[in-house]
């Protein structure tokens, strides 16, 4: 299904002393399956995911709420919620040692040496009844001998490099007594004290101000390059990921629909659901007359054991295929036209009939003719496509990704022909959304 | 209900609408009209002068007044008929309080607002009832806000039988249900969802119940409180487009308040920016999103991670967090933050004068001394920008120009010219 084969975990070395191995990928997640049992059923929160992460690489995962992302991450650190959360199937190797099958000790040893987290909300995971000194001393001294002294220096040094100012002042302070923006930069200090390998932020800065959100994601990405760690930054904002990742997963429904790297994603996004998701949120670099089109309907109920593409119900590409058979993660060249295969494959979707690039930028279906498969079981005529795009967004969108991508060169001909086809049929129903 | 008047202009609610100077700031001239409104024919649907809310802080011995939290603080704008006024300000800048006050949900410690002309605040009884039936509001939190122990057709209805009388006969429950049935299909609802419960809907859609709950009595003047900051971006976008959509339906005028830059510009004709209590910029939707003046605009504007990595902005990272609004600074509030104030070498105006709500031309309002000294570069190269699209298109090789076009007179002529 993936192009990737999973990389041998040949005699699992001690995580901290295996730093020289230039293959093995840091991390690399392979076929995760994650699942709830709860009172309402079983839910499918992650179905199967694969990726890899390199030294120091810099990845985002992007999904809205309930997508897996959070889950994925959680699971790595092997912090599900015992005993409803429990990884089903699958490996996570950090280099090259398999995360799943440790035991709670071993796993213990792990978090925060060579994987940290940050959280969403920093008061919640901070403890409020603990000096800041007291819980960042407790964290060092727990995973190396050092002296009170030595620990104590080392902190104030963290808080400095987060830009919190008096820090032997301030490490007397209580979590209560700093700023939201604050609390997430102690938070930053205390992720980086042991110099992990790897940082896992979930969702750091959606709980702050526009303003902070710059200063904290300012810290991230300083510190994250000049300490060399692989970053994992999980958001539901594309405009946090654009700027600070290198490679960008897009989950929903417990899969990863689309991966690629930062610059093809937003010139070539290829998955009906990243297309989605573009046409969804207002930019401040339009002109402002562009209409928004949202995705219709909503996330599928995850307490139902996905079949077929999950994101079918929602597609306006969807054919008969997608709602019997699940499209597995494959690479595409640009146009997403050609499968191509190999390293140089960096651009992987799941999809069985993929929007061409004018169809992207258009965020519709541009074929003559071409109707959304209907359900199963339903006549043709009971499913009409609703929330497409005007021809001014179409015009609009152009030049953002198209033009600029130095990817590939651009084929104004192909263009100009979608630029000329009618209008999508039902195009008038456009404004009713009921 | 009254409100203290001891604010000096502050005029009894019940006189005839005199527009008086916004006690706060007295710089500001007693003009005809609301700050910097040209003087059209069409009286604005909404008129707001000199909005002040301060909570109490009680504390000390007997617990005794011993300061205020200056919530809203001295603030004036209208809001034209049929126009979306869009507010943005980060938290604690005042901006849903502001909404709370005009809706009465919480009296207003001075200051004068006009629905139609006709004075809002200080009404009772039965007038009050007949103005609430005008201004209607919907709240971020789309479970929070609904009365989870309602059926759908109750939490609608309640409002209709508030304001049931002889004419419309809202007391009818077969003519409140259809009515309520009717709304459940103007947002997007089925009508067969009327007895049904708040937990067996989505976010979107008890957000949409929260919308035709507020339709339902049509109102002219609908208050969005951050309305789809609890949504999911797919979901945020129906909801907008439905917002946007019932304003053409049924004639609605909306003051939108959120901290999202992006979704303000989209749904917004004008925005107003609000900083510690204070409207510091207001200006129509092109022109605050493209030329902003105000050193605080720019900075947040900058801030805004935008979608599109080709999208090269210069941030511009304010120092420091927003200070408290229970002991603002002195003159400009924004002048402990404020990048313009460092690179003007600290003028002392900026720390001993509040500065004037003031006209720089074309109904463009700035609460700044040095509007004008805004480097049209710093704000070129904050601010993306879709101007240059179309030329673009014709040239591959182009990218984003780094300098876009901007209004390139000088600013220290247009200001002098207008402002006064």
């Amino acid at each position: 299904m993936t192009t990737t084969t999973p990389p041998p975990a040949p005699a699992p070395t001690a995580a901290g002393a295996a730093g020289g191995v230039a293959s093995v990928p840091l991390l690399s997640v392979r076929d995760l399956v994650v699942r709830f049992r709860t009172q309402d059923g079983t839910i499918y929160a992650v179905n199967g995911i694969d990726f890899d992460l390199a030294e120091g690489e810099t990845l985002g995962i992007v999904g809205e709420s309930g997508c897996g992302k959070s889950v994925t991450n959680l699971a790595i650190m092997r912090l599900l919620p015992k005993p409803a959360g429990r990884i089903e199937r699958g490996r996570i190797l950090l280099d090259g040692q398999d995360l799943v099958v440790l035991s709670e000790s071993e796993i213990r040893a792990i978090r925060g040496r060579d994987v940290a987290m940050i959280f969403q909300d920093p008061m919640t995971s901070l403890n409020p009844v603990l000096t800041i000194e007291e819980q960042m001393v407790e964290t060092i001294r727990a995973h190396r001998t050092t002296s009170k002294e030595e620990a104590r220096a080392r902190a104030i040094e963290l808080l400095e490099m987060v830009g919190i100012p008096k820090p032997e002042t301030r490490l007397k302070a209580f979590p209560h007594q700093f700023s939201g923006g604050m609390r997430q930069r102690v938070m930053i200090a205390m992720a980086l004290a042991l110099d992990p390998r790897l940082l896992i932020a979930d969702e750091p800065t959606t709980a702050l101000d526009v303003t902070i959100q710059a200063q904290i994601l300012e810290i991230l990405a300083r510190l994250a390059t000049e300490s060399g760690t692989a970053l994992i930054l999980i958001t539901h904002d594309l405009g946090v990921v654009a700027g600070m990742t290198k490679r960008i997963n897009v989950m929903y429904a417990g899969f990863v629909v689309e991966s690629a790297t930062t610059p093809e994603l937003f010139a070539l996004p290829s998955h009906p659901y990243t297309i989605g998701l573009l046409h969804s949120i207002p930019r401040l670099d339009s002109d402002g007359d562009e209409d928004l089109i949202p995705i219709e309907g909503r996330p599928p109920d995850q307490r139902v054991e996905p079949v077929g593409c999950p994101f079918a119900p929602r597609c306006a590409w969807r054919i008969d295929d997608c709602w019997s058979d699940n499209p597995g993660l494959a690479a595409i060249d640009g146009r997403a036209a050609v499968v191509m295969t190999g390293p140089a494959a960096t651009h992987r979707i799941a999809c069985f009939n993929p929007p061409t690039h004018d169809e992207a930028l258009a965020g519709r279906p541009l074929r003559e003719g071409f109707r959304p498969a209907p359900p199963p079981g339903t006549l043709p005529e009971d499913t009409g496509f609703e929330g497409l795009g005007s021809e001014e967004a179409l015009e609009a969108l152009e030049p953002q990704g198209a033009e600029h991508s130095p990817l590939l060169p651009r084929d104004e001909a192909l263009l100009d022909a979608g630029r000329d086809r009618g209008q999508y049929p039902g195009d008038a129903d456009r404004d009713s959304h009921r | 209900m009254t409100f203290e008047t001891s604010e000096p202009a502050a005029p009894a609610a019940d006189q005839p609408v005199v527009p008086v100077a916004p006690p706060p700031s007295p710089s500001v001239p007693a003009t005809g009209a609301a700050v910097g409104r040209p003087p059209t024919s069409e009286v604005p649907l909404v008129e707001v002068e000199g909005l002040v809310k301060y909570y109490p802080i009680m504390g000390g011995f007997l617990r005794r007044h011993v300061g205020d939290v200056k919530a809203v603080d001295g603030v004036s704008f209208w809001v034209n008929r049929g126009e979306v006024l869009g507010l943005v300000g980060e938290s604690g800048c005042g901006k849903s309080t502001l909404g709370k006050t005009l809706i009465q949900l919480t009296p207003p410690t001075a200051g004068l607002a006009k629905l139609d002309g006709e004075p809002i605040f200080g009404k009772k009884g039965k007038d009050l009832k007949k103005l609430r039936r005008r201004m209607q509001i919907i709240f971020q939190d789309p479970v929070g806000s609904l009365n989870p122990r309602m059926p759908i057709s109750d939490i609608i209805g309640e409002g209709l039988l508030a304001q049931a009388d002889a004419e419309n006969r809202w007391g009818d429950r077969k003519v409140r249900d259809k009515r309520v049935g009717d709304y459940l299909d103007a947002v997007g609802l089925r009508r067969d969802y009327t007895r049904r419960y708040p937990h067996e809907f989505s976010g979107g859609q008890r957000q949409r119940i929260g919308i035709a709950r507020a339709l339902a009595l049509s109102p002219d003047f609908l208050i969005c409180d951050e309305p789809v900051s609890a949504l999911d971006v797919s979901i945020q976008s129906q909801i907008l487009n439905l917002l946007l959509d019932l304003r053409r339906e049924f004639d609605l005028t909306y003051l939108f308040i959120a901290h999202n830059l992006s979704v303000v510009q989209y749904i917004s004709d004008r925005v107003g920016v609000m900083y510690l209590g204070k409207l510091v910029e207001l200006a129509e939707v092109e022109e605050l999103y493209r030329r902003p003046r105000h050193p605080y605009s720019v900075a947040l504007l900058s801030a805004v991670p935008d979608a599109n990595p080709r999208v090269r902005k210069k941030r511009l990272v304010l120092t420091g967090d927003v200070p408290s609004p229970a002991a603002p600074p002195s003159g400009c509030h924004f002048h402990t933050r404020c990048w313009l104030y460092e690179q003007l070498g600290q003028p002392e105006v900026c720390t001993t004068a509040d500065p004037e709500f003031r006209d720089i031309g074309d109904g463009h309002l700035v609460a700044c001394h040095w509007a004008e000294k805004v480097p049209t570069a710093v704000v070129a190269s904050a601010v993306p920008t879709a101007e240059v699209t179309t030329d673009t298109v014709a040239m591959p090789a182009a990218g984003i120009p780094a300098a876009p076009p901007i209004d390139a007179g000088p600013p220290t002529e247009e200001a002098t010219a207008s402002g006064t």
